[in-house]
């Protein structure tokens, strides 16, 4: 029905997205030898797995706050749903770390698919109070359902993947890669028609559903493959310490978190978690002493952030270098055409 | 004739107002159609029902002979019916090129194999962007693919808007007050447009307007509603002289 004309601009798209590649790989060499810097200690390669899992769990919010536009308060639940599946799996079946992570996983998907449907009428504050809600029912039921063992907790087995015992480096090796898996999984989401569909829903729910974008489904998908990203972080936060209990999982403060981390980092951004990951990760090691003061520091960034950069770090530092492509890619196209 | 599309006494109400009442009318295939009346006379809802916003009370809609009352909303484009809006919903965040693209959604396959990127995904992915850069184009978009939609000047919004629609490849169109607030050089060029999507790619266009030079000049049939019924149908010249039409429109002499 359509002809196309000959574009020069595709070519210097395709550069940019080597570029980007590039960058992200960079990224991702420079997190696996950081433990092996001279000057680095063991307990610090360790610190880092908690960072990891911080920025894993907030790019779980991104894609249902960011992309999707509905705001969570409750994803502390599927890392509660996370950590304990793969603490379950790995106590009573004795399953490699990895297995646990894919079970957690999908355990956790298969709530959020639930919850999708059940919250499939809410939207904005509704949608925060509604999965505070749900943070709170996970919390209840691992206080008081005895298979969870309360506030007495779980002790795990050491950890091992693929039959080898693993220490704090081969941890932090294993979440890096984790981390790897679902930064891509994001991308792919993102830049498939399922990302458009998500975020057109997020836009202009009305002209969407006119576009043929069917609002359960993609809402349900979106629900699903958030939780099952934060599920994968709970599971690796509870093979980290190797215990899970209800004393730190009831709690909201995970919820608050990475609610704070997508938002901080830019929730519509895939490096946004990873910025506001680092930085809520850190924040309580920086302020060792005075730990009350981190919340108040928290407190006061996301303040500063929404009002000054309502869509996050991430989107400061990349506006720059978005204005220069896309100077390039008009001449490219004024010339071309 | 072969109607493409038949409304048949549509009547919808909200509480006790009724807004549309008995209302029928036809649209032939590969003809411009328009549908006028003064304000309130309840174009908006009709076009609301017709894409599955509203649901009516009464009477039945066909559209290839299928009734469609009981459809969803995200179901009207596959069955080949688009729509633009009257007020401009455009994605606003996202590029020209994105807003297209997401028009071309139900051609997109299965969403697993696209979240998967699979080879058959990537070739239709590539086939739909291809599609809708040539979709711009024809709308002289080109040059706005990679800008922001909420940056562009209202005119091209307009046509980001019709150019959506297009993308889902339909065979007919329900236009929304197409050039509603564009002054007269951009009403023009969405006047050129309209012409072109109907008579080159062969789309039935229906569409409601107050502009009445734009009505007049572009429809080969008009439907002129009045307080939620149905007032005349014509040819635009009837309808020009039509003492009823202008009766509605300019107010009765008083004898």
């Amino acid at each position: 029905m359509f002809q196309k004309s000959p574009q020069t601009a595709d070519a210097l798209k395709s550069s940019f997205a080597r570029q980007n590649f590039f960058a992200v790989v960079a990224l991702f060499a420079a997190l696996l030898v950081v433990p092996f810097v001279p000057g680095v200690e063991g307990w610090m390669a360790s610190e880092m797995s908690l960072v990891i899992i911080y920025v894993m769990a907030a790019q779980g919010v991104s894609v249902l706050t960011g992309f999707t536009g509905l705001v969570t308060v409750g994803h502390g639940g599927f890392l509660a749903i996370g950590a304990y599946t793969s603490a379950l799996l790995t106590k009573y079946y004795g399953v490699d770390l990895l297995v646990g992570m894919l079970g957690a996983g999908f355990m956790a998907a298969l709530i959020g698919c639930v919850l999708g449907l059940v919250f499939l009428r809410l939207s904005g504050a509704f949608m925060a109070i509604g999965t505070l809600g749900f943070a709170f029912f996970v919390g209840t039921i691992v206080n008081n359902v005895p298979i969870f063992e309360g506030r007495e907790g779980i002790s795990l087995p050491k950890n091992h993947v693929l039959g080898l015992m693993i220490g704090d480096f081969g941890f932090y090796t294993v979440a890096v890669a984790a981390l790897g898996v679902t930064t891509l999984m994001v991308f792919m989401l993102v830049r498939s028609s399922v990302g458009r569909a998500i975020m057109a829903l997020r836009d202009s729910e009305k002209a969407a559903e006119s576009s043929g974008i069917d609002r359960v489904f993609y809402r349900t998908v979106a629900f699903s493959f958030s939780a099952f990203i934060t599920g994968v972080a709970g599971a690796l936060n509870a093979h980290f310490v190797n215990y899970v209990s209800a004393e730190v999982y009831a709690d909201i403060w995970y919820s608050v978190d990475f609610l704070v981390a997508t938002v901080v980092g830019g929730s519509a951004v895939l490096m946004g978690p990873f910025i506001g990951g680092v930085f809520v990760a850190m924040v309580p090691f920086v302020f060792e002493e005075l730990a009350d003061f981190a919340f108040i520091l928290k407190g006061v960034v996301l303040i500063g952030v929404l009002i000054l950069a309502p869509a996050g770090i991430a989107d400061v530092v990349a506006r720059p270098f978005r204005a220069l492509r896309r100077r390039r890619l008009a001449e490219a196209r004024g010339g071309g055409v | 004739m072969t109607s493409h599309l038949r409304c048949e006494n549509v009547t919808v109400a909200f509480g006790g107002v009724v807004a549309c009442n008995k209302i029928s009318l036809e649209v032939e295939k590969g003809k411009i159609v328009g549908l006028i009346g003064p304000n309130g006379a309840g174009k908006t809802t009709l076009f609301n029902v017709l894409s599955r916003f509203e649901s009516c009370r009464e009477g039945d809609i066909k559209f290839n002979d299928v009734s469609i009352i009981n459809k969803k909303r995200h179901q009207m484009i596959g069955m080949g019916m688009a729509r633009t809006f009257q007020n401009i919903n455009l994605f606003a965040g996202q590029t020209t090129l994105d807003n297209i693209l997401i028009g071309a959604h139900h051609r997109t396959g299965n969403p697993f194999s696209n979240m998967l990127w699979l080879p058959a995904a990537r070739k239709n992915e590539k086939a739909i962007r291809d599609r809708a850069i040539a979709i711009a184009e024809l709308l002289h978009l080109e040059n706005e693919l990679d800008n922001e939609v909420s940056n562009l000047p209202y005119g091209h919004q307009k046509k980001v808007e019709l150019a959506r629609a297009l993308a889902a490849e339909p065979e007919m169109i329900l236009l929304d007050e197409p050039v509603a607030g564009c002054n007269g050089e951009e009403t023009a060029e969405l006047k050129e447009i309209v012409r072109k999507v109907n008579k080159e790619l062969g789309i039935t266009v229906f569409l409601v307007e107050h502009d009445m030079s734009m009505v007049m000049s572009v429809c080969d049939y008009i439907y002129v509603i009045n307080f939620g019924t149905n007032l005349a149908e014509g040819t635009p010249l009837e309808i020009q002289s039509n003492p009823d039409v202008i009766g509605a429109y300019l107010g009765e002499d008083v004898e």
